[in-house]
């Protein structure tokens, strides 16, 4: 192969790479700010806010609280605010709000949110007081 | 020498049969990344993906261009240090007394083309010059190529784990930066170096008969750069 025929192929394939990173990942940001803003806002209905909980991090808020998640989702200080910043990479997203940082992961059944009421620490992961287990 | 054809797929079966390899394990990589990667999404009750969809994820980008990246810096800097060092008795080796980039006449340059050398080894200026550091230089370009795409799809996995670590994703510099990137890039280059590196000796004192990467079977282990 000369390299006339061999750089296009590569850029081709770094470029690609790009392109279906960021192409991906914001086709995947406006669902993701939906559950995130939805999950963050006290005055929606709390059953819905406890299914958009991965259900590992539902599991543990019962477990942690000793009771029903819609019980417990209103103990927490789940009142983000507006979204200030979005980042999706892969199956994993993060989203910041005004008083919270949530993080999310990509189910069957869509986003669902896997640690949210985080506080960021330096050089250590975010302190989640709700978190998949 | 140039020898009668046979055919195409004779006269080409070491590049067929090797392109076939590639492209065989290249889907043996995909199929067993992508169960190995669905066996793990499932245990955490996350999305199985589809084979379309991890082929064209940073997870398989980045295990492929790191290793593509390490195998084309090898060639470049082999293809350059055997311009100039030499191991005594390895057919990977000039012979002793040859360093250097030769004569004119060693390389059939200038008056010493022949009618079959290349064209641009005949026009003589740039393109001879060019010509003359083709190889090199296309490794050269292909590992930079591969390497910036493999900090690419590496910067993408990253920041994937630092969101599933319950941390903060980072810029493409500070990947470059990162920890992460120069270990993917330093665990695939010594493993090339040892290649390379035991090659050029052990085919000093081995023998592998008939094969183009061995001296004949009989030939002494001071003889250097022949191959049987």
């Amino acid at each position: 192969m000369s390299s006339a025929t061999a750089r296009p192929l590569v850029l081709v394939i770094g470029g690609a790479l790009v392109l279906l990173a960021a192409g991906c990942a914001s086709a995947e940001q406006p669902q993701v700010e939906r559950v995130a803003t939805v999950f963050e806002d006290p005055s929606a209905d709390a059953s819905a806010r406890c299914d958009l909980l991965l259900p590992t991090a539902r599991e543990q808020l019962e477990q942690d609280e000793q009771s029903s998640c819609v019980e417990a989702i209103n103990s927490l200080p789940l009142d983000g605010g507006d979204v200030t910043g979005i980042e999706v990479w892969g199956g994993d997203a993060q989203v910041r709000l005004g008083q919270d940082t949530v993080f999310l992961s990509k189910t069957p059944e869509g986003w669902r949110v896997a640690a949210a009421a985080c506080t960021p620490r330096t050089e250590r992961p975010y302190d989640c007081q709700l978190e998949a287990s | 020498m140039t020898a009668q054809s046979r055919g195409f797929l004779r006269d080409n079966s070491l590049s067929l049969a090797f392109g076939a390899l590639f492209l065989l394990t290249l889907v043996g990589q995909a199929l067993s990344g992508l169960a190995d990667y669905n066996a793990q999404q499932v245990a955490q009750g996350l999305a199985t993906v589809s084979l379309g969809d991890y082929v064209t994820s940073s997870t398989f980008g980045v295990d492929v261009m790191e290793n593509w990246q390490s195998e084309y810096l090898q060639f470049f800097l082999f293809i350059y240090a055997t311009v100039w060092l030499i191991q005594l008795g390895s057919t990977e080796s000039k012979p002793v007394g040859e360093e250097g980039k030769e004569s004119d006449e060693d390389q059939k340059l200038g008056r010493h083309t022949e009618p079959s050398s290349p064209v641009w080894a005949k026009v003589g200026g740039w393109r001879t010059a060019l010509y003359s550091r083709s190889l090199g230089t296309l490794m050269g370009v292909l590992f930079l190529l591969t390497w910036a795409a493999s900090a690419v799809a590496g910067w993408a996995a990253y920041n994937s784990e630092q969101l599933a670590d319950r941390e903060d994703p980072v810029s493409w510099l500070g990947y470059l930066g990162a920890a992460d990137f120069w270990n993917r890039s330093f665990q695939n280059w010594q493993s090339e170096m040892l290649a390379v590196g035991s090659m050029a000796v052990f085919s000093v004192y081995l023998r592998q008969r008939g094969s183009a990467e061995s001296k004949p079977v009989g030939e002494s282990h001071a003889a250097t750069g022949s191959s049987g």
